[in-house]
């Protein structure tokens, strides 16, 4: 096993380096660099003032130059200058990528929490009317688009209720510490949590439910009752464990896109996550701020896939690496 | 499945709930309640805003807003009024020939302007250290600096160099390069304090970007000592929020509100949840969109909120720049057609209900330059008879399928603006529907903002029709929209605005002229001149000057919204919420 996970941890590297490639080339498609953007806002830029702003970002080099300095430097630790900000771009990311883990980690949870818990126990009574109304719930969950369940949440819980509050991270100015200030963030974290994790709870139903249904029809559910075992071992030790497999891979795909997807709920909540940051950048052509978090992605995706093998080989004996 | 029956119809009762509250319409005595009940007092403002901002070393920021929150802890030496007005800021007294401040010079063959400034006494930094000349001369050197990146350079490399008064240390001498008529409207110079920020500057200005990299304004934000203005910063989270509190070292009107909030909320949908919450109590300029603000206000009548959405007619001149390479738009009398066939006033009436005002040129009636002499300007009435007219004498004939055409060529024309814009994608339809009305055929072509403006825009590369805005400032010469030499083009690196195309010889020449006129009614005359080439010339559609628009709460007194660059925290200072 430990070979298996170096293996694809050099995988990882190499893809690493190549995809950060591909985007850095796709960004310089892009039109207009930081400049051009500039220019078209400031009428009075002149043609100098464009010539000596691109030879200060590097901006006149070829595009191979400057990925050869930007990777140099990345692998340094040195993640450059963010030209929207006008500060180094870890200064910036560092906060806000753990604001995004902490909603994405409480979103995870609350999705795993009730998703699974409610498909496994809808795929044990299929057709039954608990099954309908989880399928409901699960269908309204996928195909509600988050914004307007976000500004649904806003409207009753902040303008109409004022229990939670409409926007932010946490209130300014306060000056909290210790258990006072975790409350604080937890008001903050709720609305968003909420708005983020209805999706993926309506996906990890329907995939607990469908799963579930196909391990209890296998022969040795049947099996497994016929020698007398106990309906919770039948349920869980052998049933449960088969329909863990897709489940897996379910959760640990959304996992890694649960970070770029948080990008419309931070913004409609004004919260301080990465996503709205990377979505600026792009737009803004920031390269330095858009390749890191490119580059935490893309790790994300990676990290969850080998995550996802390690785990495939732990519910399912007869999978192995070796 | 009796257990799962209660708490199955509790979710559905929340569901309901969630879905009633959404949907409801109807005007609710509790927000109107909870709004009041959050109504600002002096010991806090909220104010949202739409955009981000940079750290606030105002020399090397280029957001909008970080211009606009400098502007609350941080003065420049001169600033425009309300009603367009120059004034002295940190200064005595505006250099003029008039007042003998100012002189031209002759030095190595050239004339060049010499003029004599004064720091007021009672300017100090937020440490309590006086504001002096010693400061002026050190931003003037990181301004002009290669290594700074400053977008507009010219502010700062306009002065060839300061000179100290060692009798003196609040006195000091710019000499300028060339001697223009504006010289001494130096409201984007920005001062930065020298004993604070000199050792940084000295220690790092050899490396490209260094200085700005390194700076106390993004590496100790919140030192007293980096701001000038009625407030100071206390608090600071890029992309977050900003919040200053009262300047004690302040000598000048003393503020009323003890603490501003400034709170990026990026969705302008949220804003109006936001300020019915009380999580913000106003909307700053840099917010609402027009068509949100108008549905805003009905609500506020509505539910009689205790908020006021405020409209102030702008310099941002709203147009559509016709492209001059193309065969079609080349006969003035198209061009003159295409404006004779739009209305308007009725435009600005149906869709902004009369709150932005028809545009007639370049200068909005906010400008002292602003002028409807019907002497100069040419005024293109809505006449669809006189459009027709124009379009058959120049030989576009109209068709049995209702459309103009000539040598078998439609009169067929592209018009393009930001996709998602929607008071602009109203404008074009209403515009495409009156253009067909005498013949003209117009299909619409959109594209996201970042590829119209980046792209598009910039280069000149739309067939016929492209509508944006500009934003300028008042009495600016229109150089950069108008002079041939600023068409875009690689070798000027696409930095001219003329993305038409434009080229008249005697424009340019009154564009040259007018730089170095001192004389206010020559000045003036020269202005009218251009006016006159670009009303009868018509290498541009103007459509209307759009309106500033916040939203403020009712009991904040002090508050003026002037429509141009020097925005309304400019006089942050006056703002007071009453009882």
């Amino acid at each position: 096993m430990s070979a298996f996970i170096l293996r694809r941890l050099l995988q990882t590297v190499v893809v690493l380096v190549l995809l950060s490639f591909v985007c850095y080339y796709v960004m310089s498609l892009m039109p207009g660099d930081p400049i051009d953007i500039m220019v078209s806002s400031n009428p009075k830029m002149t043609a100098e003032d464009v010539t000596r702003l691109k030879s200060l970002y590097g901006l006149d080099q070829p595009i191979t130059v400057r990925y050869w300095h930007w990777l140099t430097a990345f692998s340094q630790g040195d993640f450059g200058y963010s030209r929207t900000y006008r500060i180094p771009v870890q200064d910036m990311i560092a906060p806000r990528l753990l604001n995004t883990l902490y909603l994405s980690a409480l979103a995870l949870t609350m999705a795993l929490l009730i998703g699974i818990p409610l498909g496994v126990i809808a795929g044990l009574n299929p057709g039954s009317r608990f099954d309908y109304v989880a399928n409901f719930f699960s269908y309204g969950g996928i195909s509600m688009p988050s914004f307007w369940l976000g500004i649904l949440l806003i409207i009753v819980f902040a303008v109409k209720l004022e229990w939670l509050p409409a926007g932010g991270t946490q209130t300014i100015g306060a000056n909290l510490s210790g258990w006072q200030a975790f409350v604080d963030r937890l008001k903050y974290l709720i609305l968003p949590a909420i708005s983020l994790m209805t999706l993926q709870a309506g996906v990890y139903l329907r995939f607990a439910r469908s799963s579930m249904i196909e391990a209890m029809g296998n022969d040795f559910i049947r099996t497994a009752r016929a020698k007398g075992l106990s309906r919770y071992r039948v349920i869980w030790v052998h049933g449960f464990r088969n329909a863990l497999i897709p489940l897996i891979t379910v959760v640990s795909l959304s996992a890694s896109t649960i970070f770029s997807g948080a990008i419309i709920t931070e913004t409609v909540f004004a919260y301080q996550g990465v996503g709205k940051l990377v979505f600026d950048s792009i737009v803004g052509n920031d390269f330095n701020m858009a390749m890191v978090s490119f580059m935490i992605s893309i790790a994300m995706v990676l990290t969850m896939n080998l995550l996802a093998d390690i785990l495939y080989a732990l519910a399912d004996p007869r999978i192995s690496y070796n | 499945m009796k257990h799962y029956a209660l708490p199955l119809l509790l979710a559905l009762a929340l569901a309901l709930a969630l879905a009633l509250a959404g949907c409801s319409e109807e005007p609710s005595a509790t927000v109107a309640a909870a709004v009041d009940s959050n109504r600002p007092d002096n010991r806090e403002l909220k104010v949202g805003l739409t955009q981000e901002f940079e750290n606030l070393n105002a020399i090397i920021g280029q957001m909008m807003a970080t211009i606009y929150l400098h502007k609350i802890s941080g003065r420049t030496l001169v600033y425009m009024d309300t009603d367009a007005n120059w004034q002295p800021q940190i200064v005595e007294r505006i250099p003029s020939f008039d007042n003998g401040d100012a002189q031209i010079v002759m030095e190595q063959g050239r004339q060049k302007i010499r003029a004599q400034w004064r720091i007021k006494d009672d300017q100090f930094w937020g440490d309590g250290t006086p504001v002096t000349a010693t400061d002026i001369e050190f931003s003037w050197r990181v301004g002009s600096h290669k290594n700074v990146t400053v977008g507009e350079k010219e502010v700062y490399t306009t002065v060839e160099r300061v000179e100290l008064d060692p009798a003196d240390d609040k006195a000091f001498v710019f000499i300028y390069e060339k001697a223009r008529w504006d010289f001494a409207r130096m409201g984007s110079f920005f001062t930065l304090p020298e004993h604070l920020e000199g050792p940084v500057f000295e220690r790092h200005a050899d490396q490209p970007l260094g200085y700005e990299k390194n700076t106390l304004y993004v590496t100790a934000p919140t030192t007293a000592g980096l701001y000038n203005g009625p407030y100071r910063v206390s608090e600071i989270k890029l992309g977050s929020h900003l919040v200053f509190k009262r300047n004690e070292h302040w000598r000048g009107q003393p503020p009323a509100i003890e603490q501003l909030v400034f709170k990026i909320i990026p969705n302008t949908a949220t804003l109006e949840a936001n300020i019915r919450s009380g999580t913000i109590d106003m909307i700053s300029v840099l917010g609402l969109k027009f068509d949100q603000a108008m549905k805003f206000e009905k609500t506020v009548l509505r539910e009689q909120l205790p908020l006021q959405v405020n409209y102030k007619p702008s310099i941002t001149y709203e147009h559509i720049d016709l492209q001059l390479n193309n065969p079609l738009l080349q006969d003035v009398r198209v061009r003159r057609a295409l404006v004779h066939a739009i209305n308007r006033e009725e435009l600005v009436n149906a869709l902004f209900e009369g709150k932005q005002a028809r545009a007639i040129h370049n200068i909005a009636p906010i400008d002292p330059w602003y002028s409807d002499d019907p002497t100069y300007v040419v005024d293109y009435p809505y006449s669809p008879r006189r459009a027709n007219k124009l379009l058959d004498e120049a030989g576009w004939t109209l068709g049995p399928d209702n459309y103009r055409s000539r040598d078998g060529v439609r009169l067929s024309l592209q018009f393009m603006t930001t996709a998602g814009d929607k008071s602009r994608e109203l404008v074009q339809t209403y515009l495409q529907d009156q253009w067909k009305a005498v013949g003209i055929e117009i299909t619409i072509k959109n594209e996201p903002a970042r590829v119209y403006f980046g792209e598009t825009v910039r280069k000149g590369k739309y067939s016929a029709l492209a509508m944006f805005a500009y934003i300028s400032s008042p009495e600016n010469s229109p150089k950069s929209t108008l002079h041939s030499k600023n068409i875009p083009r690689q070798d000027n690196q696409f930095s001219g605005q003329n993305t038409g195309g434009w080229v008249s010889e005697p424009v340019d020449r009154l564009l040259e002229l007018l730089d170095g006129e001192f004389d206010e009614t020559k000045r003036l005359a020269l202005v009218q001149q251009i006016l006159q080439h670009y009303t009868d010339q018509v290498p541009v559609i103007p459509l209307y000057y759009r309106s500033d628009i916040s939203v403020t709460p009712n009991n904040l007194e002090g508050y003026q919204l002037p429509g141009h660059q020097f925005q309304a925290s400019n006089n942050v200072e006056y703002w007071n919420l009453t009882e």
